[in-house]
């Protein structure tokens, strides 16, 4: 039927055209659980939007003049249903194209053979990860509450089994939700490994399935440097699902998993040892942050050990564990984990067979549509390594939706994607560093606030907030914002739009605050911190200035 | 013409004899508005005093303290309270996290309420210390206008001195006021809810503005049994009809009673506590009944009818759009003008009349587009437009996208309690018209919203953000599906 309507008349294209985005008063209000980043468009699939969008992909077909015409028995099929893969094949399914998923069967720890709808934002990331934090928050809480007159008979304890417990009944539920978004959207899931066997061709544990388009989004995993002894240690996967809390962890690495992870076991009171080989932690970010959350993470009791690289994991006969890197010996660790980053998940995908180019580390090359180097294949998420977040694997997931099946070539907009650090305190962020924003335009305003917030005047505990806002000198354009303190990421969100829609410092400055908030501090900034100017005339000449002056 | 005159005012006298002044600018009232705009002012060289009554929590005619409302008798105290508060549910919530917590957890509300006390005592020392810094003279005692250049503070002894100033600044905010009903005196009022020396265990609430709210809230945190009374089917009158119905649904989720579309007739003292008496026919007993049912400027005191400084009808200070009023060298800022009350507005409006004033460059404070917040439990807080204003001032068809869903803390604590979010646009030019958030963090993250919406950004602007995940914020920037359009010109039904 909906070659049929291939040639329908020109009254009924635009009817169409009108109908893309269709108003239903039964899927108004998104009655759905925060916790997954699912949206209502797109379980509502209207019939004339459908043939319309169906329309277009056989049109685009025909064109091709080098290859004929062939009939694939799907339009788009997709390998991996975490966050990327489910938003793609969701929204081509919805543009009317014929979808199919496969995906690992579910586990809390992935391998080469497990993995779950839902991926590792749902089941081995975010979800499960903040869950942790919000537990071990609590301790804080129930430290800052006293200084507001609570008082408890007994110190609060924390049961880990009742916590995994829920976390695990939490992303069953997800899990479920992502498979009923993806039947609702008429995507077929496949449950098995894929494997690509040619450009058209995908193998789902022996069996064949063709398709025009095949989708890579198998994600990423844990990586784990070979020294001896690391088959005792344990990866991010491993820490979210314990047996039993750690009473001593050794968390080796410095990067954004390895300061959750202590945020989250400090919190829980266990004793935390974090390893990394640099002076601060998170590499990447503005080095102000990097001190702030250090210096931060050290006032609730977790020990850096700074300049370390682990080089072997002894077992003693007591079962504990010790860390031997390149300064010491560290003994009495029930755990250590390690969280030296993640490797994309390409082997075995029958990449190298059909010619998919793949960068250095493995991730696969893509062009700026998510497009490897075979014409009908497509790559999207951390697989492909351009920023690895969930919301930007939605973004490209939907972006190739409308490039492959909404006949709108789209590019997924990489410039001023916020992010956050749930640690504790949190950080959030949007554009660029300061070292960065020096580096590219040279002259800029820094803009910086520490304070004790007001819960911190009463608690008595030492929490402060560090604000930082970066200016363009020149066009007074802000160029980034960095957060960390209670509330970063949710602070941030909001902010993140104004940088995006490019707004300057006086657009900040004209809007009125929210008192009393920590984020009206980002709207009542007067006087810079510092000037940066690449010609010394104009600016102070100061350490930073030299640094700006080598560019 | 405002110009003009400013110019003049600045080159004093054209024949060129200078009127010699004590001050260039004489500041009555010391809170948000008048300290900004003391600081401001001298900050561009003019020489400033300002007058404040003595310190006390609880503020009269005669009472009042440097700081105002905001520091001393609002939102500061208030914010404190409901950190204090909203541990009471957070460590119910606590449990299902895996938190063993003994049955018996105590509140100490005199602990809470002595630093309180403590913490509003060290701000106005540094509210003290600000005007210092900026050489700005402090007097206390009673100031009153006593002629288009003369102010006379009344000083503690009962002394009173003159001083003359080239402008007069009046900023004296305003004071919660009562109902006149029998036994109003047994009732409360904010002041006095943010000293009290115990806490209640049976609160009733009279008002269904934002203090209402708050204190409401407030005080259910803490284990409070609450009833909530007020005159409308839903609390917060002016705010978004559906968010009102939110924040009415939050509250009752949170164990407090709702009683809409009711009066209080009468407080009776018995042996057994406060008894009220509605409208309805209704009694209940109370041990501490509030009434928060709006705010008079205070004007009363000023002497500002007689030197012929305009009042309106509820005693506001009349001002025009540089808070000038009548009389050219008399000013006017903050919750005595009535026009937005809330602290950052006075603080605006205190910074524009210094660079208007003393800057040389004539600065309306820009009233549209402010951001505000309720600190009930959850909070409210939003920005723009609400969807009845957008569609009673557009022109074409408003867009109302919502979002209503289950904070991921809920999906493990079983809190039963949606977060409610809603954008409108106006369909034609994609605009922005107003952002409305109810649930945890919602003034936090309405911030960075307000600078969008100030700028005029677009739907589509909010759209290419990339989400912070997981947050409630991401919410604003992943609504893609429109609730509902309303054509032009049709009005919505009212909740």
């Amino acid at each position: 039927m909906a070659a049929s309507l291939g040639n329908s008349s020109p009254t009924l294209q635009i009817l169409c055209k009108k109908c893309k985005f269709p108003i239903n008063p039964f899927f108004s209000f998104s009655h759905y659980n925060k916790s997954h980043n699912l949206d209502s468009f797109s379980s509502f699939s209207h019939p004339l939007t459908r043939s319309y969008c169906r329309r277009s992909t056989i049109r685009a077909d025909s064109t091709n003049a080098v290859e004929p015409p062939r009939k694939y028995d799907f339009d788009l099929f997709t390998i991996g249903a975490g966050s990327g893969g489910v938003r793609a094949s969701r929204f081509a399914a919805n543009l009317g194209a014929s979808v199919a998923i496969c995906e690992l069967p579910f586990a809390t720890v992935s391998s080469d053979s497990t993995g779950g709808v839902g991926g590792t934002c749902v089941l081995r990331g975010c979800v499960p990860k903040k869950l942790l934090v919000y537990a071990s928050k609590y301790s804080h809480e129930f430290e800052e509450s006293c200084g507001f007159g609570w008082k408890y008979a007994a110190e609060p304890e924390h049961d880990w089994s009742t916590l995994i417990a829920n976390k695990n009944a939490e992303i069953q539920r997800l899990t479920g939700i992502y498979k009923s978004t993806l039947k609702n959207a008429g995507v077929e899931l496949i449950g098995g490994r894929g494997k690509i066997v040619d450009p058209h061709t995908v193998d789902v544990d022996g069996k064949l399935y063709s398709a025009k388009n095949i989708l890579i989004s198998v994600g990423g995993r844990p990586f784990i440097p070979d020294i001896p002894g690391s088959e005792y240690v344990i990866d991010s996967d491993a820490a979210l699902d314990l047996p039993s809390k750690p009473k001593k962890i050794a968390i080796v690495g410095g990067g954004y998993i390895a300061v959750e992870f202590a945020g989250i076991f400090n919190g829980l009171k266990s004793d935390v040892h974090v390893f990394i080989r640099q002076k601060t932690v998170l590499r990447g970010f503005d080095e102000e942050i990097r001190d702030f959350v250090g210096e931060q993470m050290l006032l609730r009791g977790i020990e850096i050990h700074t300049e370390q690289s682990p080089q072997a994991i002894i077992k003693s006969s007591d079962g504990s564990l010790s860390l031997k890197t390149n300064k010491g010996t560290i003994d009495g660790f029930s755990h250590i984990m390690f969280a030296t980053g993640r490797k994309p998940n390409t082997k075995n995908l029958g990449l190298e067979s059909v010619g998919v180019k793949l960068k250095e580390n493995g991730a696969i090359e893509v062009d700026e549509y998510s497009q490897t180097s075979v014409p009908s294949i497509w790559a999207v998420g951390d697989v492909t390594d351009r920023i690895n977040l969930t919301p930007v694997a939605l973004m490209e997931g939907g972006a190739l939706a409308k490039t492959l099946f909404a006949n709108k070539p789209t590019k997924p907009e990489y410039r001023a994607v916020p992010s956050a650090v749930f640690s504790q305190p949190p950080i959030g962020q949007v554009g660029l560093t300061e070292e960065q924003a020096i580096k590219e335009y040279g002259d800029v305003d820094v803009y910086t606030a520490n304070f004790r917030p007001l819960k911190a005047t009463l608690s008595g505990l030492p929490d402060r907030i560090f604000m930082k806002l970066i200016a363009c000198a020149k066009t007074d354009k802000v160029l980034g914002l960095h957060i960390c303190g209670e509330d970063s990421p949710e602070i941030m969100q909001g902010f993140a739009v104004a940088v995006k829609a490019g707004l300057t410092k006086a657009d900040f400055d004209a809007t009125v605050g929210i008192h009393p908030t920590a984020a009206e501090e980002l709207v009542t900034m007067r006087t810079p911190t510092r000037k940066l100017r690449r010609t010394p005339s104009e600016g102070k000449t100061d350490s930073e200035f030299k640094a700006a002056a080598g560019v | 013409m405002a110009r003009k005159m400013l110019i003049d005012g600045k080159l004093g006298n054209p024949n060129g004899e200078e009127i010699h002044y004590d001050f260039d600018l004489f500041v009555i009232g010391a809170g948000s508005g008048g300290v900004r705009a003391s600081r401001f002012s001298a900050q561009y060289g003019a020489k400033v005093g300002i007058c404040e009554l003595p310190f006390h929590p609880i503020s009269s005619e005669v009472i009042g303290g440097v700081g105002g409302t905001c520091v001393i008798r609002g939102c500061v105290p208030k914010k404190i309270l409901v950190y204090g508060a909203s541990f009471g549910p957070e460590l119910q919530d606590a449990r299902s996290y895996g938190w063993e917590l003994n049955e018996r957890i105590d509140f100490d509300w005199k602990k809470l309420l002595q630093k309180k006390t403590e913490e509003i005592v060290r701000l106005t020392g540094i509210y003290k210390r600000l005007l210092a810094n900026a050489g700005v003279k402090l007097f206390e005692g009673e100031g009153r206008v006593v002629g288009p250049n003369e102010v006379e503070v009344v000083q503690l002894d009962g002394t009173k001195i003159s001083y003359s100033a080239k402008n007069i600044l009046i900023a004296t905010g305003s004071r919660a006021q009562r109902v006149a009903i029998p036994g109003q005196e047994l009732a409360i009022t904010s002041d006095e809810a943010l000293s009290l020396e115990e806490l209640p265990k049976r609160a009733v609430v009279f008002g269904a503005g934002y203090i209402a709210v708050e204190f409401a809230s407030i005080w259910r945190g803490m284990g409070a049994t609450v009833d909530l009374f007020f005159r409308k089917e839903l609390p917060l009158r002016g705010f978004d009809d559906e968010m009102r119905a939110v924040v009415a649904r939050n509250l009752e989720g949170r164990g407090i009673k709702l009683h809409p579309t009711t009066n209080l007739t009468e407080l009776v003292r018995t042996e057994n506590g406060i008894k009220v008496c509605t409208d309805h026919g209704e009694e209940l007993m109370a041990d501490v009944v509030l009434f928060a049912t709006g705010r008079a400027p205070n004007t009363k005191r000023l002497n500002l009818e007689a030197v012929g400084v305009e009042l309106d009808k509820i005693g506001a200070v009349k001002v025009d759009e540089y808070s000038r009023t009548n009389l050219p060298t008399v000013w006017a800022i903050g919750d005595v003008t009535n026009r937005m009350n809330l602290t950052p507005v006075a603080l605006m409006e205190g910074s524009c009349f210094a660079k208007t004033v003393f800057g040389g460059e004539p600065t309306k404070p820009d009233h549209t587009n402010v951001p505000c917040a309720v600190f009930c439990i959850p909070p409210l807080s939003v920005v723009g437009l609400s969807e009845e204003q957008a569609i009673e001032q557009a022109n074409g068809d408003i867009l109302v996208f919502t979002s209503t869903f289950n904070a991921m803390k809920n999906t493990i604590s079983g809190r039963q309690e949606k977060t409610f979010m809603k954008l409108v646009v106006d369909a034609e030019t994609d605009k922005v018209l107003g952002a409305s958030m109810c649930g945890p963090d919602a003034p936090e993250i309405m911030q960075g919203i307000a600078i969008a919406l100030k700028c005029g950004a677009t739907k589509a602007q909010f759209d290419s953000t990339v989400g912070i995940h997981p947050s409630a914020a991401e919410e604003f920037v992943t609504m893609r599906s429109i609730t509902r359009r309303i054509a032009a010109g049709k009005p919505k039904t009212n909740l």
